[in-house]
């Protein structure tokens, strides 16, 4: 299987700012990959290199479809970068997700609202539907914003820090939203995060991610109590328990 | 003044007075939410004084454009700077507007200062623009620059909401936000430049503000918001000019007077409404 996402000695950031050095790794389809490190390190450089956004100032990102041709990419953004002056409905935020498919000098057709429609029931957010999309909760917006990218009908579907600022319920919610769009929808996802446990518990695979530090590989391997340590400069536990990560901040250095 | 001979000397004598007022109206008004709405409300005040020095700068000898294709060019050169310094991180959106404000003004009365060929009270006339004294020619000018904005939010209303919403997310899938925003800011300038010489900056900033807080006071759905916005740039400009002809007031005073007097009803409405 060829990967999608592929990046080869890449060197990332802003100008001539470089912000990751010499990074390779790649994201094969199905995968569900998990890019965690603490805030400024480069996790959302990663998410713009694939998007297109700003090129890799070295090295080589090769972003395809399995088809060969260009990927279709659900973003699911933070939720602070929108702008809620203007109370769109939920439809139409999510029908947004459908504008590039639309194409220039049409509108919405009855396949886009059908799609839109699906995408609302996939996300749970159908009963919404009419109401004005920044009158919603943190969780439900973070639902419809997940519904919009479905609406892409995308083959990657990456969220940025999905779950900051959420309460218990609401993250819990999110979280399983996403898992079963993996699993039910073999849906490939890359999830940004600084909540290292909600990342932990949910994906395969995990880049751990910092200016001079960047690991891939399976959760169990990246995320121990030393790497964790060395990355966040204080000590640092992991523990499994009933088939859950803890990591907690304090104690014996290699507890595991 | 008896109501009817109002009515009646304004469409006898000032009738470009009546209908230019009420198109420039609707287009500010209509441009005016996304203004709003993209936090940039004083890119349009902004835009009034540039518009204001590309006019005085048709006075300069080696600038001697007609007055509005001169304040046009300058305009559109300003927006499109503009457009690219908004989405600039290292000087904030406001520094950048306030910036070009008051260089603007300051060239303008510099220029003034030199202007050779007339009297500087009659320039500062003509920058001012003066409903009453609209020509056939200004008029028809504006109901170009009027469809030219018409055609382009009709034809690109999902571009341009998307990169007002959203930018970032846009930006992924493929739209240009840089590009979508110079077009917008573009036709903005058009609109505001035909629109600043023919009834004068006050109005236009008004009814780009104005009329826009009236229609979100009043709805929470989008489309109403639009028009409300844009019935209230019809009613007040004509109930604006009763008022300025039956007190002899100002005319561009009394019509942004009454823009703000709607708002005002707007916004007892919502409270009452509990919203």
């Amino acid at each position: 299987m060829d990967p999608i996402i592929e990046f080869s000695h890449a060197t990332l950031g802003y100008g001539r700012k470089i912000v990751l050095n010499d990074i390779s790794f790649s994201i094969l389809p199905g995968e569900y990959l998990g890019i965690v490190g603490p805030n400024g390190a480069g996790k959302t450089t990663i998410v713009r290199t694939i998007l297109g956004s700003i090129p890799p100032i070295s090295g080589e990102v090769r972003v395809r479809s399995d088809s060969g041709g260009a990927l279709r990419i659900g973003y699911v953004p933070q939720r602070d970068t929108i702008d809620y002056v203007l109370p769109y409905t939920v439809s139409e935020v999510v029908m947004m997700g459908r504008y590039r498919q639309i194409g220039l000098l049409r509108r919405p057709g009855a396949r886009d609202r059908d799609v839109v429609k699906q995408a609302l029931v996939h996300a749970a957010v159908d009963g919404l539907a009419d109401r004005p999309f920044r009158d919603l909760s943190g969780g439900q917006k973070q639902r419809v914003l997940i519904a919009r990218a479905l609406a892409t009908q995308p083959e990657i579907l990456i969220l940025d820090e999905p779950t900051n600022g959420m309460d218990l319920p609401s993250r819990v919610s999110v979280l399983e939203l996403i898992n079963e769009l993996h699993h039910g929808k073999q849906l490939t996802v890359i999830m940004i995060s600084h909540l290292l446990d909600d990342v932990a518990n949910h994906v395969r695979r995990i880049a751990l991610v910092e200016p001079n530090f960047f690991q891939v590989g399976h959760v169990d391997e990246v995320l121990t109590a030393d790497n964790l340590s060395s990355l966040y400069q204080m000590p640092v536990r992991v523990h499994h328990h009933h088939g859950s990560t803890i990591i907690l901040p304090g104690g014996s250095h290699g507890a595991q | 003044m008896e109501l009817s001979e109002i009515v009646r000397t304004i469409l006898q004598d000032f009738p470009y007075a009546l209908y230019g007022s009420i198109m420039v109206g609707i287009i500010c008004s209509f441009i005016g939410v996304y203004i709003v709405a993209r936090r940039v409300v004083f890119f349009g005040a902004v835009l009034t004084q540039v518009s204001m020095l590309g006019l005085a700068m048709t006075f300069l000898p080696f600038f001697a454009l007609p007055h509005s294709i001169g304040a046009l060019v300058v305009t559109l050169v300003s927006a499109v700077i503009l457009s690219r310094m908004l989405t600039g991180k290292k000087i904030p959106r406001d520094a950048v507007l306030g910036f070009v404000f008051v260089s603007s003004i300051a060239a303008r009365i510099l220029i003034l200062q030199k202007a050779p060929r007339v009297e500087a009270s009659e320039i500062e006339n003509l920058l001012r623009g003066d409903i009453l004294f609209v020509t056939p020619e200004i008029f028809f000018m504006m109901v170009g620059a009027f469809a030219v904005a018409a055609v382009v939010h009709l034809l690109f209303y999902k571009e341009f909401t998307y990169i007002s919403f959203d930018p970032e997310s846009a930006q992924t899938q493929g739209f240009n936000a840089g590009i979508w925003d110079m077009v917008f800011y573009l036709v903005a300038g058009v609109v505001i430049s035909f629109a600043t010489h023919m009834v004068g900056d006050l109005f236009v900033f008004g009814f780009l503000v104005v009329p826009a807080m009236a229609g979100m006071l009043l709805s929470r759905k989008v489309r109403t918001i639009f028009a409300l916005a844009i019935a209230a740039g019809i009613v007040a400009p004509i109930i604006g000019l009763f008022v300025a002809f039956r007190f002899d007031f100002p005319t561009s005073p009394s019509i942004v007077a009454v823009a703000c007097v709607i708002v005002a009803g707007a916004w007892v409405a919502s409270v009452v409404r509990g919203r």
